[in-house]
């Protein structure tokens, strides 16, 4: 009788779970918690002025699909004294005049400082004394998938107020070549440049609209999906001092044409005997472009990026997807018989038609030998 | 110890094999003295991915939050059809509010014939009348003839907080075929805010208080579904489809519900605009805002006129007006929205800008001469 009381105890004291209804109630204050931990350091951002960005596409020039809103924004501060950071989709459309109001009612001018096309940021400065709130962060060692993630924003509604929230879980991790963690959490114009919480009130990441490819505004037609991202703090920090300095980084182009393989008129039986060609195949190489000078030609196949070898047309251009202008890229390529491998720089999609020599690489993306020869 | 006895009495029921009633006793009091030492709130708020994991074999399976609150409320809400016209769906939800068949809904033209075909939850089938209309909110009362009905009471929505959790049902995309039941989503309250709206390119002219979630209710069908909190009590009334004017996406939302007890008791409100501000004076500010043909620019000063109400309170030529009292302005028509709105003798706030400072000068609003 005592052993049957004593096994029960065993039993029943791991499996005693809290009531659910509790626990409902308890998980809607630890929510409201974990906003207020970063309210203090929330911005509504507003624009005067500017116009709805145009797309230059193959029917010629014409506006985005997505149309933007006169409303506010949402940006984060990241420095006592006056840095914030925000999504570069807030300023899609190149206002004129930007103002940002601090969760404590104060409202002040601000300066665009710089932009991150590619992770869709963007860096503010205000004029404060050095008192602001700062945030704090989460590492990307420390979070997992299924993790509870909270997307703030001050899109809509007053500055002042509770800013708008959605509460899901992080999806995935290392998301849009490894740059973004994905969440289910609602993502919109609402909170494009707010931040995804943990449960504790630490900051994720920076939401940004970052899906697809194409126009400044790609991404933002996902928004309330299900599928949002935000942009770590390791690779906001990589490009930290450049946003500060005033920066525009863009996508890089080599000013080549991909062709995908056609193989549709090979006999099947003699696909056996001779495996497909290793590499991307070069359709085009422009005119004016880093591929022409690098002398690239038509038919020549693409092996490797920077030592990593491409399956197909995809890959190489997700790989190249976040590749500034500036930055150079070793490709191994595939002539006839040869195999060699070319060094170039990338440059801005609107400066391809006008490049006759190499451009020089930027300082920070020089290869690490060469550094460490001038220090030598 | 309400929890408590819930416990007792979950154990004791669960047929567990093989026990002897003492067994079973122990096993109850045991559960009941666990959950008065565990059960506390702080040790539940910890955090809510630290649960122990689940363990299937002998669990003990309550009903969650989710089933509680839609069997509180599902028995109450009513698949609808009626009359369709290309993007204007001819379904939608309806909330039954009294035990007499009062199904309170949003206007559309779902709701433009007389009789709309009403399908209760248990899967009666009923032809509802039009009763009463209010056209600043957009809802609609209809009437079906029956008694005994299950119905949704209106509670306040200040229960909830930023966080809380709320659920929406309804018969979007009318998936709910036949006698089916209406479809549940779950969502977080965010917060309750003042609806400026868009809808099918338009201005959206109601302007009232909106309670905002992030479960996505802006379907096809989902408008007129009854918000309900974790007790399933009705918070909300879903509205309509629009886009939020800020962001040009849509939101989603709920009419709070305290404030449609009045038309819920037969009071049909009046419009906004009343007949009185008509005749009286208008309210007059003497600032002219740029404006080139029909477009729409930055709302520049163009000019002053002496004298006026903004002379006298210093607002200058060129300078650019950010804010009308709480309002956002961005171009010459939001501004006469803004001064539309308030009465000469207020004193509203304007926050210029002027070179690279920004200033608050407070005018106080005149009368047109």
């Amino acid at each position: 009788m005592s052993g049957s009381v004593l096994l029960t105890l065993l039993l029943l004291l791991p499996l005693q779970t809290p009531d659910p209804y509790e626990l409902e109630l308890a998980r809607g204050r630890v929510v409201q918690a974990a906003v207020n931990q970063v309210q203090p350091a929330l911005v509504q951002i507003e624009t005067v002025g500017g116009a709805q960005p145009v797309m230059d596409g193959p029917q010629g020039v014409r506006e985005e699909g997505f149309r933007l809103a006169d409303g506010p924004t949402t940006g984060v501060i990241v420095s006592n004294d006056g840095l914030i950071l925000t999504s570069s989709f807030n300023f899609a459309r190149n206002p004129s005049i930007i103002t940002v109001t601090l969760s404590d009612g104060r409202r002040m001018v601000a300066k665009l400082l710089g932009r991150d096309e590619i992770r869709r940021l963007a860096m503010l400065k205000v004029e404060a004394e050095s008192d602001l709130p700062v945030p704090a962060w989460v590492s990307r060692d420390e979070m997992r998938v299924g993790q509870y993630a909270i997307a703030c924003g001050r899109g809509i509604g007053l500055a002042d107020n509770p800013p708008f929230i959605s509460v899901g879980i992080v999806s995935a991790l290392d998301r849009r070549n490894g740059n973004a963690v994905q969440t289910d959490a609602k993502v919109s114009p609402i909170n494009y440049g707010g931040p995804l919480l943990d449960i504790d009130g630490r900051i994720l990441g920076i939401l940004v609209p970052k899906a697809g490819s194409g126009g400044a505004l790609a991404g933002a037609e996902w928004y309330d999906s299900g599928i949002g991202f935000a942009i770590y703090k390791r690779d906001i920090d990589e490009v930290f001092d450049r946003l500060v300095a005033g920066d525009v980084i863009e996508q890089g182009k080599i000013g080549i044409v991909l062709v995908p393989d056609d193989d549709s008129l090979v006999p099947d039986f003699l696909k056996s005997f001779f495996p497909a060609a290793k590499g991307v195949k070069i359709g085009n190489v422009m005119a004016g472009s880093p591929g022409k000078v690098a002398d690239l030609r038509e038919g020549d196949r693409v092996l490797s990026v920077d030592g990593q070898a491409v399956g197909d047309v995809e890959e190489l251009l997700r790989r190249l997807s976040d590749r500034a202008a500036g930055e150079s890229i070793t490709l191994e390529i595939k002539r006839r018989w040869r195999t060699f491998d070319v060094t170039l720089t990338l440059v801005r999609a609107d400066e391809i038609g006008s490049i006759l020599e190499m451009p020089k690489a930027s300082d920070d993306d020089a290869p690490a030998d060469s550094k460490g020869s001038t220090e030598d | 110890m309400i929890n408590c006895r819930r416990h007792f009495g979950l154990y004791w029921q669960s047929k567990l094999p093989r026990c002897n009633n003492a067994a079973r006793l122990s096993m109850c009091l045991i559960s009941t003295f666990s959950c008065l030492l565990v059960g506390t709130n702080a040790a539940i708020a910890q955090s809510a991915d630290q649960m122990p994991p689940a363990r299937s074999a002998k669990r003990v399976v309550a009903p969650n939050t989710t089933q509680r609150a839609f069997n509180a409320a599902a028995p109450a809400v009513v698949k609808l059809y009626g009359g369709g016209l290309g993007r204007e769906h001819g379904y939608g939800t309806g909330t039954l509010v009294s035990a007499d068949g009062k199904i309170l809904t949003t206007l559309s033209l779902l709701t433009s014939r007389d009789r709309v075909r009403a399908v209760l939850a248990d899967g009666r089938t009923f032809m509802a009348r039009k009763m009463a209309t209010d056209e600043t909110r957009r809802l609609v009362m209809l009437k079906i003839d029956a008694t005994d009905l299950p119905f949704l009471e209106m509670t306040d929505s200040t229960v909830l907080q930023p966080g809380s959790p709320v659920f929406a049902l309804g018969n979007w995309f009318k998936v709910a075929e036949g006698r089916e039941q209406v479809s549940v989503t779950r969502g977080t309250f965010s917060m309750r805010m003042l609806l400026d709206a868009r809808r099918l390119a338009q201005d959206y002219d109601y302007r009232g208080d909106a309670l905002l979630f992030d479960a996505i209710t802006s379907n096809p069908g989902a408008p007129g579904g009854p918000l309900v909190d974790l007790n399933g009590n009705c918070v909300g009334i879903l509205g309509r489809i629009v886009e939020a004017r800020a962001t040009l996406t849509r939101i989603n939302y709920a009419l709070p519900a305290e404030q449609l007890t009045d038309f819920i008791g037969g009071k049909v409100a009046e419009r906004r605009e009343g007949v009185a501000s008509e005749s009286a004076a208008q309210p007059y500010v003497g600032i002219r805002i740029s404006r080139i043909g029909f477009r729409h620019v930055s709302p520049y000063v163009a000019r002053v006129t002496r004298d006026s109400p903004a002379d006298k309170a210093g607002i200058k030529r060129d300078d650019l007006v950010l804010m009308v009292g709480d309002r956002r302005i961005s171009n010459a028509s939001d501004y006469k929205e803004a001064i539309a709105d308030t009465r000469p003798g207020d004193r509203v706030q304007f926050v210029i800008k002027r070179g690279d400072s920004l200033i608050a000068i407070p005018v106080e609003i005149g009368v047109k001469p």
